[in-house]
C-alpha cells in the first residue's frame, strides 16, 4: 500500500490521498524465468507427500477394481441392490463426479471469455480435474450396468441390423452429452497445454522429451501459431460453455422426466447445474491447497486468487441453496401428495441423518467462508472444502435412495436399505482412481499454465508500469484532476 | 431398415398414445380384468407363473434382500390409509395380485436406453432380453415396481438337477444382468396367434389364456383380446366403463367397480381391477 | 442368453433317447456315456410325439386328498406344467399352487433313487434284488406274521391302492391298516355325523346367502379347496352372499370374509349357543327343537356369551339377525373349533345352528353313495396312531409298513413314535423322499412320483356325483431304480397268493382289469378298451350319484366353559395350517417355500404371530426371537406382529422344521407339533391341537423376518385395493 501526502500551496490545506491498489494476484518476484523453473520442477521432484497420496490412491483404486471384478463375476446382487433400490450409490456417485467436472470448464472457458485473468494459474489443473472426473463418472455408468459387456448398445453406432439406441431415453442423451463433453474437455485441456508442452520439450531429456515433442506438435511460438492458437482456443471456450450447462441439465433429466416423487421437478436442470458448479468449485479449492503444497506452487496459487475462488464458491453455494429450498417449497405447497410424503420422509425417515447432514454440510458450512481466518488458514479451508463436497455427495445420495424407498407404490417401499460393502468399495475406488490419475497428470504435465501466467506477469508488469507512470505524473503535479481542483 | 423407416418410426414417437380407436383395426390388443372380490389371495397364480415362465427360486437370503423374482405377486393390505382403523381387520384382508400392467403409455418404455422394452403391435409391453444392458432405468421409472432384475445368475442355483427338466422350452432362461417381467405369457399368445394365422383366422375368445388366468381357482382373472369387441374382456371393460385411452374414467352411476391402478400417472394400464365388495353391515 | 450350469448333455438325454417306451430311463445318470443307451434324433418319433408341441394328458393330482383332475403338459417326453382338467367336477379346469408344485415333487433333486437298507452304518443303498429278497424273507409266503403283528401305516389312501393294501393285509389275516392324519378332522366329522348324520355333508356354498364359518378354512386348507374356491366365486356373484368368519387366528378364508371376528379359542360352541339363543327367540326357528336344547341354550344369553367369547353382545345379536334375514345359510366348523378337549361338543354346538336354521336340504346335502365303498378314502385320525404306538411300544408289532405319512415328524413329543419304532423288528417305508420316518426304518423303497405312476383315487369330498379319478404316468420314470407302490405290493402278493394275482404282470394290468370289471356300474356300453382309453383320456370315470338327504338329530349336549388362562401359560396356542404346506409333507417344494404365506407373506421360515397390541405391551418387535414354552416343550421363532389374531393368542404355522426331507426343507424353521400338549378330545380321543397354552419369553435375539411385505402394510392413500360396500355394488348388471 502506498500513499503520498500532497500539500496544496494555494489553499494551504493538507490533503492526504490514499492509493489502495488492487492486491496483486502474483507477487512481484515472479518472473518469466522463475515460472519456467518452478513449473518444470513440479515435473521432477515433488514433496514426498506426493508419493503418499499417489500410493494411497492406487491402493484405494485396486480395492475398487477388486470389488468391481467381484460384482462382474457374481452379478449386481453383491451390491445388495434390489427392487426397488435399483441404483444405489452408483448413480448417486455418478452424478457427483459429473458435477465435479463442471467448474473446471467454468474456470477455464467462462472466465477466459470474460477475461478474468486470475484464473490463469489455476485453470489448467481445474481442466484436468474436469477431464478426470468425467472419466470417473463414465466408469460408474459402466459399473452400474447389469450387462457391462454390452455397454456399446447405448452408443449410436452404425451397425448392420440398423438397431439404434432409444433416442427418447435420457440415458442416451446422457451418453451423448457426456461423450461430447469428455471429448471437448480433453481437447480443450490438450490444446491449452500445447505451448507449455513445447517448453517442456525444450527442457526435457530422454523419453519425456520424445513424449513432449510428440504432444507439442511442433509448436515454435511463431506469431502465426499464436494468432491461430488464440482464435481456436477462444472458439473452443465458446463451444464448451453451453455444453457444460447442457450436460448437467441432461443428467438432471434422468430424474426430471421420470414420475417418481422427488424427481419430477421442473427446476431440476438449473438446480443440477448449480450443484455441479458448487461441488466443482469446492473441489478446485481442495486441489488448490493440495497442489500448492505438494508441488510448491506457493508463488502462483496465492491468497488473492484463493479469495476470488472462495467468493465465487460462496456465491454459487447461495444460488444452489436457493434452488434447493425452492424445490422443497414447490413440493410442500404443491398438490402432489406422494412427492410431499417423500419430502417428509427424507427429512424424518430412514435417511434423515443424510438429509440433515447435507443441509449442514452444503447449506450451513459455506457461511464459514465468510470468516477471514477460514479463508487464510489452509488446513481449515481444506477441511471445509472437503465437507462441502461431502454435503454435495449426500445431496446426490438423498435424491436417489429415499425416492426409491418411498415411491408411489407402498408394497415395495423399503425400510433402512443400505448399500453393501461392494458399493462402498467401488465408490472409494473411484476416489482412488481420480486421485491417482490426477496426481499422475500433475507429475507428467505442467499443472500450472506457464505461458498464461507469463501473460499475467506481463500484464501485471504493464499495469505496474502504467500505474507507476500515473503516479509519476501525479507526483509531478501533472495530474489534470488535481489542477481542476483549484478552481 | 431404411431412412424412410427411421422417419416413420420417428413419427410414431411423436404420436401420443393411446388414442381413441387405436386398436379398432388391429387384430389383437391383450388385456385383463381382475376381480378383487373373487380373488382370495391363494397364490395359485403365483406358482403357475413360476411353472410357466421359468422363474427362479432365489432362496431365503436373496428373498430377504428384496431380490425375489415373482412376476405376479399377491399383496396383502390391512387398510386404505396408513394405519389400522380398528383393532382387528374386521372386513378381512385386502388382496391384490400385482403384475405388469402392460401400460399403453408405459413409463418404462421411453427411458430404456437401448429400446429393450417397447410396445408390441398387440398392445404388450415387451422386454427383449438380448437387447437389455441392465441399466434398470425401466424399473426405476415403473410406478408399480413390477419389473424384476436378474441380480445374480439365478440359473446357477435355481434348478439343481433334475429340476431343470421342468423348464419351459418356450421361455428363455434369463442370465444375470437383464430385466424381466410379466409378459402376459407371450409364448402362449405367440403360439396361438401363429396357429390362428396359419388357419386364416384370429384367435377365439378364451382360446389362449395366461398361466395365472388358467390356474385361478376362482376365475378372478379374465384375460382376452380387447380389440375383439365380442370377447369377454372387452365386454367387461365396456360394462365397467373403463376406456383404454382415458386417464380418468367417467362412470354413469355409482357402484361400477372397474378402475385402473395409478391411472392418474397417465400410464393407461391394460389391466382393469374390479373393486372388492364387502358387506360392511355384516 | 446362456443357460449356464444346465448341463447340455442333460438336454440331449431328454431330447433324443432311443427305445420304444423307456425313453427317459437314463435321466440324471450317465447311461449314455456308458453305452447303456444311445442317443438318436427325433427323426422317427413315436406317433403321439411331435417335437416342439406340448400335448396334455389327464391325470389326478396327488398333492392332497381332494382328488382334483389335472392335465400335464408333456413335451419331448417331459412333463412341464400341470393345469386343471376341465372334465373334472372337482377341479373344473382349475388348480391350486400346491397342485402346480406337483412337477417339483416329481423333478425334485432330493428324490430317493435306490432302495436303502439299514446296515451297520445306517441306511445304505442296496439293489432291488436285495430289497426283494429282504421283503420276501420277511413278508413272503413263509412269513410267520399274522394279524396285528403286521401293521400298515398310511396317510389317507383311496382307490385301488387302498384295495391292494387291504388285500395284502388280508393274506396275513390282518385288517391292521392304520390311517394317520396329523391334521385329522375326525372330531369335527364325528360331531357332524352326530348332528347332521353325515361326516362330511356337501355344502352348496353358491346357494348360501350367508356363510357362518367357525374357523373352517375352506378356501385354503379345507377339504377340497379348489372346488370350494370355485363355489365361492359363484357365491360372490349376484346375489352376493355374505361370509362371516369367526376364529382365533385369521385364515385365508377369514381374510376373505365380509366380517371377521377374533374369538377366544375354544369358546366357539358357546358363541354358537348364544346365537342359537337369539335365534330361538323366533318361533319359526324354535319349532321342533327338543326341550333339552332349549334348556341348554337358555343359559347363553348375549351378555354371558360375550363375556366368555370376547365377542361383543351387539355382534352376537348382529350375527343372529343376519342368520335369520339371510336364508338359506350355511354354518361350518373347522380345526379351531374341534381342537379342544370338548371339541366334539364345541363342533356339535356349531352344527346345531344348521339344524335350527333348516339348512339341511338347502345348503347341506349328503354325499352320493359310492358304488364301490372299498375305493373310498380312508380318513386318518390321531388316535389310530396312538393305538399303534402303544402296540409298538408293547412289542406287539413285528412288521410295520409306512406309506404316505410321516409320524416321526408330525407326532407331538408326548407320543414318542421314533422310540417305539425301535421296538419293531422290521419297518418298511414307501417314499419318494427320505423323510424323518423313513430315516428310522430298516428298508426304504423308492417310489415312482405321482406323475410316473398309475393309480385310482376317490376324493373325500365328491361334489358332482361320484368320480373315480385316474392317475396315469405323464412321463417315463426318471430313475430306473424307483418302483410303483402298487407294483411293489403286487409283487409280494403274487408270491403270497399266486392263484389270485399271478395273472397280473404289473399294477397297470391289475388296475385296468379292475376298472374294466366295474364298467357295468358306470353304465358304459363301449368296448372294454374304449372304456379304459376314455377313462384315461378324461382322467376319470363318472357315476351319476344323486346327493342324499341328511337325517338330523339333536342329541343332548353339554358345553363346558373353557378354563381360564393361567399365569404360567398366559397365551392360547394356535397351530395354523398353511394351505401349501399342510402337515409339512410339502416343505421340500421350493416353489411353495418361496411362495409368501398368504396372511403374513413370510417365506422360507417359521414365525410366531402376535397381536400388535399384545406385542406392544410386552415390548416385542417384529423379528425378536421368542421362546414359545408349553408344558410339553419349547421352540424358538421370530415374532411377527399380526392384527388378525385374538390378543390372548399366539399362532405358529405347521409344516416347517424338518430334519430330513431334502435340501429345501431341512433346517427351515421349527416344528411346533413338538410342543403340543397331551390334551385329547373327550369323545373321539383325538389330539386337541388348539388346546395347548404357552408362555412367551424374549431371548433378546433379533433376526430380520424374510417376507414379501415391505415396511408398510397399508395402501397409504393410493387406490390399490378399493372396497365397495355390498349395498352399492351392482353385481347383477355385471358381466
Amino acid at each position: 500500500m502506498s500513499h503520498s501526502v500532497h500539500s496544496h500551496p494555494q489553499l494551504d490545506v493538507q490533503v492526504e490521498r490514499k492509493f489502495i491498489p488492487k492486491q496483486k494476484d502474483l507477487g512481484a518476484d515472479v518472473t518469466w524465468a522463475k515460472i519456467n523453473k518452478d513449473v518444470l520442477k513440479s515435473l521432477e521432484k515433488p514433496r514426498p507427500v506426493f508419493w503418499v497420496i499417489f500410493f494411497s490412491a492406487l491402493a484405494l483404486f485396486s480395492f475398487g477394481v477388486y470389488c468391481e471384478v467381484y460384482q462382474y463375476q457374481n452379478g449386481m446382487g453383491v451390491a445388495d441392490l434390489n427392487n426397488p433400490q435399483v441404483w444405489g450409490l452408483y448413480i448417486a456417485t455418478f452424478i457427483f463426479w459429473i458435477g465435479m467436472g463442471h467448474s473446471g470448464t467454468l474456470l477455464s472457458a467462462l472466465l477466459h471469455i470474460i477475461h478474468a485473468d486470475w484464473r490463469k494459474p489455476i485453470y489448467r489443473y481445474s481442466e484436468a480435474m474436469t477431464t478426470f472426473t468425467l472419466l470417473t463418472a463414465a466408469l460408474f455408468v459402466l459399473v452400474h450396468m447389469g450387462r457391462l459387456w454390452q455397454f456399446y448398445y447405448v452408443v449410436a453406432y452404425p451397425n448392420e441390423r440398423w438397431t439404434w439406441p432409444n433416442f427418447t431415453s435420457p440415458l442416451v442423451w446422457d451418453a451423448t452429452a457426456i461423450g461430447t463433453y469428455l471429448t471437448s474437455s480433453l481437447l480443450f485441456l490438450y490444446m491449452g497445454m500445447i505451448p507449455d508442452l513445447a517448453i517442456c520439450r525444450d527442457n526435457a531429456r530422454g523419453a519425456r522429451r520424445a513424449l513432449y515433442r510428440f504432444l507439442s506438435m511442433g509448436w515454435q511460438g511463431t506469431d502465426r501459431q499464436w494468432a491461430n492458437f488464440k482464435v481456436a482456443y477462444m472458439t473452443m471456450a465458446c463451444f464448451l460453455m453451453p455444453l457444460a450447462v447442457s450436460v448437467h441439465s441432461i443428467v438432471s433429466t434422468d430424474f426430471a422426466v421420470s414420475q417418481n416423487p422427488g424427481w419430477h421437478v421442473t427446476s431440476f436442470p438449473p438446480y443440477f447445474v448449480l450443484g455441479a458448479l458448487y461441488s466443482g468449485c469446492s473441489g478446485i479449492i481442495t486441489l488448490f491447497i493440495v497442489l500448492r503444497y505438494v508441488f510448491r506452487f506457493e508463488a502462483y496459487m496465492t491468497q488473492p486468487i484463493l479469495n476470488k475462488l472462495i467468493k465465487m464458491t460462496f456465491a454459487i453455494a447461495m444460488v444452489w441453496t436457493y434452488l434447493d429450498l425452492i424445490e422443497y417449497a414447490t413440493t410442500w405447497y404443491g398438490s402432489d401428495e406422494v412427492a410431499k410424503a417423500d419430502l417428509i420422509y427424507r427429512a424424518t425417515g430412514d435417511y434423515a441423518l443424510q438429509f440433515w447432514g447435507m443441509i449442514f454440510c452444503a447449506m450451513v458450512m459455506p457461511f464459514t467462508l465468510l470468516i477471514r481466518f477460514v479463508r487464510h488458514n489452509y488446513v481449515v479451508l481444506l477441511i471445509i472444502s472437503l465437507i462441502l463436497n461431502v454435503g454435495m455427495w449426500l445431496e446426490r445420495f438423498q435424491i436417489i435412495t429415499p425416492t426409491f424407498a418411498k415411491s408411489h407404490y407402498p408394497w415395495t417401499w423399503t425400510a433402512g436399505w443400505w448399500p453393501s460393502w461392494v458399493q462402498w468399495g467401488i465408490v472409494a475406488g473411484s476416489f482412488g482412481w481420480f486421485t491417482m490419475l490426477f496426481m499422475l497428470y500433475c507429475k507428467i504435465f505442467p499443472s500450472v499454465s506457464m505461458y498464461e501466467v507469463k501473460e499475467m506477469v506481463h500484464e501485471q508488469n504493464m499495469e505496474e508500469k502504467a500505474l507507476a507512470a500515473q503516479t509519476d505524473v501525479h507526483e509531478a503535479g501533472l495530474v489534470p484532476e488535481m489542477k481542476g481542483g483549484q478552481a | 431398415m431404411s431412412l424412410s423407416n427411421l422417419i416413420q418410426n420417428w413419427n410414431s414417437f411423436r404420436t401420443r398414445r393411446p388414442y381413441e380407436g387405436q386398436y379398432d383395426d388391429a387384430p389383437y390388443k391383450w388385456a385383463m380384468v381382475i376381480d378383487l372380490d373373487s380373488c382370495i389371495g391363494c397364490n395359485a397364480c403365483t406358482v403357475a407363473c413360476y411353472a410357466e415362465n421359468n422363474l427362479p427360486v432365489v432362496g431365503k437370503e436373496r428373498f430377504g434382500k428384496g431380490q425375489a423374482m415373482h412376476w405376479i405377486r399377491i399383496e396383502r393390505y390391512w387398510g386404505e390409509g396408513d394405519t389400522m382403523t380398528s383393532e382387528f381387520p374386521d372386513h378381512g384382508a385386502q388382496y391384490l395380485p400385482m403384475l405388469c400392467q402392460q401400460c399403453e403409455a408405459a413409463p418404462c418404455e421411453p427411458v430404456c436406453p437401448v429400446g429393450a422394452t417397447h410396445h408390441s403391435p398387440d398392445g404388450l409391453n415387451t422386454q427383449v432380453y438380448n437387447r437389455c444392458v441392465g441399466s434398470r432405468y425401466c424399473s426405476a421409472n415403473c410406478p408399480y415396481k413390477v419389473r424384476y432384475f436378474n441380480w445374480w445368475n439365478y440359473p446357477d442355483r435355481a434348478w439343481p438337477n433334475p429340476l431343470e427338466l421342468q423348464l419351459n422350452p418356450d421361455v428363455t432362461v434369463r442370465s444375470k444382468g437383464v430385466m424381466e417381467k410379466c409378459t402376459f405369457c407371450m409364448q402362449r399368445l405367440r403360439a396361438g396367434m401363429d396357429k390362428a394365422k396359419t388357419e386364416g383366422r384370429i384367435l377365439a375368445d378364451g382360446e389362449v389364456l395366461t398361466a395365472c388366468a388358467q390356474a385361478c381357482p376362482t376365475s378372478a382373472i379374465t384375460f382376452g383380446n380387447l380389440a375383439d369387441k365380442k370377447s369377454k374382456v372387452a365386454r367387461m371393460w365396456k360394462n365397467q366403463q373403463v376406456d383404454l385411452a382415458k386417464d380418468s374414467q367417467e362412470k354413469s352411476e355409482e357402484g361400477i367397480r372397474g378402475y385402473r391402478i395409478l391411472e392418474e400417472l397417465n400410464t393407461y394400464p391394460s389391466i382393469v381391477y374390479l373393486e372388492r365388495v364387502r358387506n360392511l353391515e355384516a | 442368453m446362456t443357460m449356464s450350469n444346465l448341463d447340455r448333455r442333460d438336454f440331449l438325454k431328454v431330447l433324443g433317447i432311443s427305445g420304444a417306451a423307456a425313453t427317459l430311463a437314463g435321466c440324471g445318470h450317465t447311461s449314455i456315456e456308458s453305452g447303456v443307451e444311445e442317443v438318436m434324433s427325433y427323426v422317427h418319433p413315436q406317433d403321439f410325439v411331435v417335437p416342439g408341441i406340448g400335448v396334455f394328458y389327464a391325470s389326478t393330482c396327488a398333492q392332497c386328498g381332494s382328488g382334483c383332475g389335472i392335465m400335464g403338459k408333456v413335451r419331448e417326453g417331459r412333463v412341464l406344467k400341470l393345469e386343471g382338467n376341465p372334465e373334472s367336477g372337482i377341479s373344473g379346469g382349475k388348480i391350486c399352487g400346491l397342485g402346480q408344485a406337483g412337477v417339483q415333487a416329481h423333478y425334485n433333486p432330493d428324490r430317493l433313487r435306490t432302495p436303502m437298507y439299514k446296515g451297520e452304518g445306517g441306511l445304505t443303498p442296496v439293489s432291488w434284488e436285495t430289497a426283494h429278497q429282504i421283503l420276501e424273507q420277511r413278508l413272503g409266503p413263509n412269513s410267520p406274521l399274522k394279524g396285528e403283528e403286521i401293521a400298515f401305516l398310511t396317510g389317507g389312501v383311496s382307490g385301488h391302492q387302498r384295495v391292494l393294501l387291504e388285500n395284502f393285509l388280508e393274506t396275513f389275516d390282518s385288517t391292521h391298516h392304520v390311517t394317520y392324519d396329523a391334521l385329522s378332522t375326525a372330531t369335527g366329522r364325528a360331531a357332524s355325523k352326530a348332528i347332521l348324520g353325515a361326516e362330511q355333508p356337501l355344502w352348496n356354498i353358491h346357494k348360501a346367502r350367508l356363510i357362518l364359518s367357525f374357523g373352517n378354512d375352506f378356501l385354503g386348507s379345507g377339504v377340497s379347496p379348489v372346488y370350494m374356491a370355485r363355489q365361492y366365486a359363484l357365491f360372490r356373484k349376484a346375489p352376493r352372499g355374505t361370509l362371516i368368519q369367526i376364529e382365533p387366528r385369521m385364515t385365508l378364508t377369514g381374510g376373505n370374509a365380509d366380517r371377521w371376528y377374533p374369538i377366544k379359542p375354544g369358546t366357539e360352541g358357546i358363541l354358537a349357543l348364544g346365537i342359537a339363543h337369539d335365534l330361538l327367540q323366533h318361533e319359526e326357528f324354535s319349532r321342533g327343537v327338543p326341550q333339552e336344547i332349549l334348556d341348554l341354550v337358555k343359559n347363553y344369553d348375549r351378555d354371558a356369551v360375550s363375556d366368555i367369547t370376547g365377542i361383543g353382545s351387539d355382534a352376537v345379536r348382529l350375527i343372529a339377525a343376519q342368520l335369520w334375514n339371510n336364508t338359506p345359510s350355511l354354518v361350518i366348523a373347522g380345526p379351531s373349533v374341534e381342537g379342544h378337549s370338548y371339541g366334539f361338543s364345541n363342533a356339535a354346538a356349531v352344527q346345531l345352528l344348521n339344524v335350527i336354521l333348516g339348512n339341511r336340504g338347502q345348503t347341506m346335502e349328503g354325499q352320493a353313495e359310492h358304488p364301490f365303498p372299498q375305493l373310498t378314502p380312508t380318513l386318518g385320525s390321531y388316535h389310530a396312531l396312538a393305538d399303534l404306538n402303544q402296540k409298538m411300544a408293547a412289542g406287539k408289532t413285528q412288521a410295520l409298513l409306512v406309506y404316505g405319512t410321516n409320524p416321526v415328524f408330525t407326532a407331538p413329543s408326548h407320543l414318542p413314535f421314533a422310540e417305539s419304532l425301535s421296538n419293531v423288528p422290521f419297518k418298511v417305508a414307501f417314499v419318494t423322499h427320505m423323510d424323518e420316518t423313513a430315516g428310522h426304518c430298516d428298508l426304504v423303497l423308492p417310489l415312482l412320483s405321482a406323475l410316473e405312476d398309475f393309480g385310482t383315487h376317490v376324493a373325500e369330498y365328491q361334489p358332482d356325483g361320484v368320480e373315480v379319478m385316474l392317475q396315469q404316468p405323464l412321463m417315463e420314470k426318471l430313475y430306473p431304480e424307483s418302483k410303483g407302490y402298487g407294483d411293489i405290493l403286487l409283487e409280494i402278493l403274487k408270491k403270497r397268493k399266486p392263484e389270485a394275482y399271478a395273472a397280473f404282470p404289473d399294477y397297470y394290468s391289475y388296475l385296468k382289469t379292475a376298472m374294466v370289471k366295474a364298467k357295468p356300474v358306470f353304465k358304459v356300453s363301449d368296448s372294454d378298451d374304449h372304456f379304459w382309453e376314455d377313462a384315461l383320456r378324461n382322467g376319470l370315470v363318472k357315476w351319476d350319484g344323486k346327493p342324499t338327504s341328511l337325517e338330523a338329530r339333536l342329541p343332548a349336549l353339554t358345553m363346558p366353559k373353557p378354563a381360564e388362562l393361567t399365569t404360567d401359560y398366559p397365551f392360547y396356542f394356535v397351530p395354523s395350517i398353511r394351505p401349501d404346506m399342510r402337515d409339512g409333507r410339502h416343505a421340500y417344494l421350493p416353489w411353495l417355500q418361496e411362495s409368501p404365506e398368504t396372511m403374513t407373506t413370510v417365506v422360507w421360515d417359521s414365525w410366531v404371530e402376535i397381536h400388535p397390541k399384545t406385542a406392544e405391551a410386552m415390548q416385542i418387535k417384529e423379528g425378536d426371537i421368542l421362546q414359545i414354552q408349553s408344558a410339553t416343550g419349547s421352540v424358538r421363532a421370530k415374532a411377527y406382529l399380526f392384527p388378525g389374531i385374538q390378543p390372548d393368542t399366539v399362532s405358529m404355522p405347521l409344516g416347517q422344521g424338518h430334519t430330513q426331507l431334502g435340501r429345501f426343507a431341512t433346517g427351515v424353521g421349527v416344528n411346533p407339533y413338538k410342543i403340543l400338549d397331551p390334551i385329547f378330545d373327550d369323545h373321539t380321543g383325538e389330539l386337541a391341537m388348539h388346546a395347548t397354552r404357552v408362555a412367551l419369553r424374549k431371548t433378546g435375539e433379533h433376526q430380520v423376518v424374510v417376507k414379501d411385505e415391505g415396511p408398510t402394510t397399508f395402501q397409504n392413500g393410493q387406490k390399490l385395493v378399493a372396497t365397495l360396500s355390498a349395498d352399492q355394488a351392482k353385481l347383477s348388471k355385471e358381466i
